[in-house]
Formats: C-alpha cells, sequence, structure tokens
C-alpha cells in the first residue's frame, strides 16, 4: 500500500513541477494560492491535528508575518531572503509570548480565546495607520530579490519559490511529527494528564507546537507578501482563520495530508463557484454541512472508508 | 459628566443585547457543549424578519418581536434536531469539533443567505416610539425593560419549573440525568429553543435603533461568547451583570481611551479574567 502512497506523490508532484508550462496564468494563480493555503494548514495541523488544541488565530500569525516581511523590505530596505527568516523567528517569538498564557486554559475556553485574539490582531492591522496604513492597504512590496540570476518579478519564478518552500515546510513537518519530540506532542492530544504525570513537560511541548505551527504560518505570509505585493487587513480577518480550520477539517487533522488536500480542495471549490460571487459562500457552507453529515471525519475518513471497504 | 453619563446608557443598552444572546448561548453551552456560533445569524434572520413584518405589512412592534423570536427559536430548533443531534453521542474521537464546525458552517450559511436574498446595504428599521426619558428615547430605555423582562423570565422558567429542574440537572451531570429517567431530546430541544428565541429578541430589540443588515450578528455574537465565559457558566444574573458591564466598560473605553479599539477591549478583559480566574467571575469550581 506504501507504495501506492509514494506513486501517488511522485505523480502529484512531477504534475505540480509542470503546472506552469501547462496551464494558463490564471491556473497557476489559483494553484499558488492552493500551496499556500496547503502551507497553512499543514501547519495548523501540527497544532489542532497533533497536539490537540482548536485554535482560531491561524490568520493573525499570517498576517503578522505577512506585515512583519512587507515592513522590513519596505522601511529599511532589507533584503527579502533576510526578511523571511526574520518574520518567521519573530512570529515564532510572538507565538511563545501568546501560547504561554493562552495555552493555560483548555477546550473551548482556548478555541474562544484564540478566536477573539484573532479578531484583536485583526484590529491592530486596521488602526495601526502609520505601520500597516490601515483600510487603505500596505502596497508598494517589491517582488522577492533575485538570486543565482533567477528574477522573481514574473509569474512562473514565484510559483517554484512558493512550491520549494512548500515541499520544505511539509518535509520539515513530517519529520517532526514522526520524531520523538512529535510523539510528545501527540501524547497530549491523547491524553494530557497521563502525559504529564509519565513526566511530559506538558507545558513547554505544546507551547512549542504552538509557537512552531506560528513560525511557519509567518513564513507563509512573508511569502504571501512578496508575491501578491499588496496587503490589506481583511486578508487576514477571522473569516481566513475560520477558512483554514474548515479546510483543514474537511481534509481530516492529524493527518497532515488531509489538511493539504483539504486546502487544495477547497480553494478549487471557491474558485470555481467565482460565477456566483453571491452564491459562492451558499453553496460553500451547504458542501460542509453535508460533507459533515456524510463523513464527520472529513476527506481523510472518505478515504479510509474506500480503502477498507476494498 | 453629562457624556459619561450619555455613555453609560449606551453601554447598559447594548451590554443588555449581548447578555440576552449569551444566556441564550450559556444554556446551550452548558448542556450541549456547543458554543453555537449558529445563533449570530438567527440574530441576523431573525431581525430582517420583523423588519419585512414591520414595513410590508405594517404590524406593530410587539408582532414583531414575537415574529423575530418565532424565527429565531425554529431555526435554532430545526439545526438542533436535524444536525448537531446527529453527532450527540460523540461516537468518534472529533465528535465535539464537528459539532463546532458545524455551528461556524451554519453561520456562514445564514449570514450569506441575509447578503443573497436582501443585500449588504443597511434598512432602516422604522421608529415605533418617539419621545423620550432624560435624554434617552424609549426605544432605548424599552430594549434594557424588555431585557430585564426576558432575564426574570428565563430565571423563573429554569428555577421554578419542572422542566427547569430538569435543564439544570442536564447542565451538572448528563449521564446521571438520563439515568434518572431525564428526556434529553426534549431538553435539548428546549434549550435551543430558548437560545434562538433570545438571540431573535435581542436583534428585534436593537434594529430600530441602528439597523438590519447582513453582518449585524458578528459582533454580538463575539462579545456574547466572551460574556458566556466570563460568566463562567455561571447564573443568569452573572451573565446578565458581565453582558452589561462589558457593554458599559466598552462604551467608556471608546471616549476615554480609543474608539479604534473598542472591539478589541473585550479580547483583554477575557484574557486578563482567564488569567486571574480559570473558571470566569461567577463560576462553579
Amino acid at each position: 500500500m506504501l507504495s501506492v502512497n509514494r506513486i501517488a506523490l511522485a505523480i502529484i508532484l512531477i504534475f505540480l513541477l509542470l503546472i506552469p508550462h501547462i496551464a494558463s496564468s490564471y491556473i497557476v494563480y489559483v494553484v499558488i494560492l492552493a500551496l499556500l493555503f496547503s502551507m497553512l494548514t499543514a501547519s495548523y495541523d501540527l497544532l489542532t491535528g497533533y497536539a490537540g488544541p482548536l485554535s482560531f488565530c491561524h490568520a493573525a500569525f499570517y498576517g503578522f508575518g505577512a506585515y512583519t516581511s512587507a515592513l522590513l523590505t519596505l522601511k529599511t530596505g532589507l533584503s527579502f531572503w533576510l526578511a523571511l527568516p526574520i518574520s518567521g523567528i519573530t512570529v515564532f517569538l510572538f507565538g511563545a509570548l501568546v501560547g504561554y498564557p493562552a495555552l493555560k486554559l483548555r477546550g473551548h475556553y482556548f478555541a474562544v480565546t484564540t478566536f477573539f485574539f484573532g479578531h484583536f490582531i485583526y484590529l491592530v492591522f486596521l488602526n495601526a495607520r502609520d505601520l500597516t496604513r490601515g483600510p487603505l492597504g500596505l502596497g508598494g512590496i517589491k517582488p522577492p530579490d533575485s538570486i543565482f540570476g533567477i528574477d522573481f518579478s514574473g509569474m512562473t519564478a514565484n510559483y517554484y519559490l512558493i512550491l520549494i518552500f512548500g515541499i520544505l515546510m511539509v518535509g520539515f513537518l513530517y519529520a517532526l511529527v514522526n520524531s520523538g519530540f512529535g510523539r510528545l506532542i501527540v501524547s497530549i492530544r491523547e491524553n494530557e494528564d497521563l502525559a504529564e504525570a509519565v513526566g511530559v513537560n506538558t507545558a513547554f511541548v505544546k507551547v512549542m507546537a504552538f509557537s512552531i505551527s506560528a513560525g511557519l504560518a509567518g513564513i507563509t505570509g512573508s511569502l504571501f507578501a512578496h508575491f501578491f505585493r499588496l496587503l490589506h487587513p481583511s486578508t487576514f480577518s477571522w473569516m481566513t482563520s475560520e477558512m483554514i480550520v474548515v479546510m483543514a477539517l474537511v481534509g481530516g487533522i492529524g493527518t497532515l495530508v488531509g489538511p493539504i488536500i483539504g486546502a487544495g480542495v477547497v480553494t478549487f471549490i471557491l474558485e470555481m463557484m467565482r460565477f456566483a460571487p453571491e452564491l459562492r459562500f451558499i453553496i460553500w457552507a451547504i458542501l460542509l454541512v453535508a460533507i459533515l453529515v456524510i463523513e464527520p471525519r472529513g476527506l481523510a475518513g472518505i478515504y479510509a472508508r474506500i480503502r477498507g471497504g476494498r | 459628566m453629562e457624556i459619561f453619563l450619555l455613555q453609560v446608557g449606551n453601554g447598559l443598552i447594548i451590554g443588555s443585547v449581548y447578555a440576552l444572546v449569551a444566556l441564550g448561548l450559556n444554556i446551550i453551552w452548558s448542556i450541549t457543549d456547543i458554543p453555537d456560533f449558529a445563533q449570530g445569524s438567527y440574530y441576523v434572520i431573525a431581525a430582517y424578519a420583523a423588519y419585512f413584518v414591520v414595513t410590508l405589512v405594517g404590524a406593530p412592534f410587539l408582532v414583531a418581536l414575537l415574529v423575530g423570536m418565532c424565527v429565531g427559536a425554529v431555526m435554532s430548533f430545526s439545526c438542533e434536531r436535524f444536525l448537531y443531534r446527529r453527532w450527540r453521542e460523540r461516537t468518534f474521537r472529533g465528535a465535539a469539533r464537528v459539532q463546532l464546525l458545524c455551528a461556524i458552517a451554519l453561520f456562514f450559511l445564514f449570514a450569506n443567505v441575509a447578503n443573497a436574498l436582501w443585500t449588504s446595504k443597511a434598512k432602516i428599521f422604522p421608529a415605533y416610539m418617539k419621545g423620550s426619558l432624560l435624554g434617552f428615547s424609549y426605544m432605548r430605555i424599552n430594549v434594557l425593560l424588555a431585557a430585564i423582562i426576558l432575564f426574570v423570565l428565563v430565571y423563573l422558567f429554569i428555577m421554578k419549573t419542572k422542566m427547569g429542574k430538569a435543564i439544570r440537572a442536564a447542565s451538572m451531570d448528563l449521564g446521571m440525568a438520563q439515568v434518572l429517567g431525564i428526556n434529553i431530546d426534549t431538553v435539548n430541544s428546549i434549550v435551543f429553543i430558548i437560545g434562538g428565541a433570545l438571540s431573535g429578541a435581542a436583534a428585534v430589540l436593537i434594529s430600530p435603533l441602528y439597523s438590519v443588515f447582513p453582518t449585524m450578528g458578528d459582533l454580538p455574537l463575539l462579545k456574547a461568547l466572551v460574556v458566556v465565559i466570563l460568566g463562567g457558566f455561571g447564573s443568569v444574573a452573572g451573565i446578565l451583570i458581565c453582558g452589561v458591564g462589558l457593554g458599559v466598560l466598552e462604551a467608556l473605553g471608546a471616549i476615554y481611551v480609543s474608539s479604534a479599539y473598542q472591539h478589541g477591549y473585550s479580547f483583554i478583559i477575557l484574557l486578563l479574567t482567564l488569567l486571574l480566574r480559570p473558571k470566569g467571575l461567577f463560576g462553579r469550581v
């Protein structure tokens, strides 16, 4: 069975590598969006799927990374290649700062607190006009500086850049969840009290999972900022956070692959419904309820069911 | 000083709207463990229903209020009966998340239905009463009065009736309540009907003061969730105090600190409270 998965993975990778050469620029643009959302949901999965706590503020970290990177390059003239790791580390530290008090809470308390935290950060983006230019949007962001003679002003180069970062991030997350530390993370999800009783420093592990997931979202934000070159607070509102949660849950959390597929599927469904902007979210919400009624574990559950039946 | 009193009054009024939504959420949450985000969209649909009853049929405000409450109650009841109930037994891992996700999906759904049917343009709800007392129009005072009446009614229902006793028992220990012969299906239906009716009432009461638009439910929902956690699933009175207190704090913060962050204060209050008193201000420990 493993070989089937590997073949599927290879086919998908080859397909992704070929896309800019076979598809229109619109399709490439949609695939870039899907890749960015895949990175968000994959990093989100580390916290919610593997460690357990349901978080509603992933878009806040995404936006924090995007604004940090954009402002660093705009105000200090820093190179993108330095701004990207710096924004990742900044968001990682910020995540630790927020996660430490917030993760003392459990269950729905944590969920609702992160929900508000996300909204609060959105308000900061909206109102700190001196820095973010608020509702006017932050424009004039430069594309990534050319490196090794590659010019990043075009769509194709950006596509490969984001694809490479996506593969690196997923590879990192895969290695992380399969490492010893990954098992500590899972032990919290399975039984937090028991994990603590057998000597796992649950507070530290949870905060680390939270901050790593935040930091990766920050890196994704940086990539988004220099690809899209215009930042608006509404991109990082609670709607986006909820979208990430929904994508991850539709795919099936705690599997790493599920949320990535979920992000891809949901992005394409929403793009396909561009013809009816008013009905877009209605159809989408009905689909979501339908998926929940048919298979509450998401696409990963449907896949497991098909394989089990065979 | 005058502006201070005015803002306190405004805070009391908006706070009582938060408290009404929060009361419904609190009862639902404490029995079913669902933070029912969908209440925010029943709020919107109820406001539109009342608006159309008043403008198209010319019904008096009290009828519109009842229509709004019924619309909220019916929607809330149906969503529980046909959706949430499927996952109540929580037979698989993540069932709690499925219910939460379903609530969010319904919130998306109805808010966007309102947007598609009636556009995002705000509709002006006609005034139903003229005159004012001490600088506050009667319509504003009515919000507060109606909220108090509804709170007393819910309090009496929960404390004095047999069904209320069953609800209290179910919120303490669901399994034990079932063993003692309490019909959980009925209890669930009743709490969702109460929740929906309260959301609807809150929406219709506040509509004549502001206006009716598809995203009108977002902020009351957010604030009501804060109030529920601040109140710590405590008493009916605790919800009222927290709701009204939050409204007043926000209104005062808006003029004395910064109006830009008016909707962020609740987050700071929430975080502080949870760090100092993790079970909420009025929580059962």
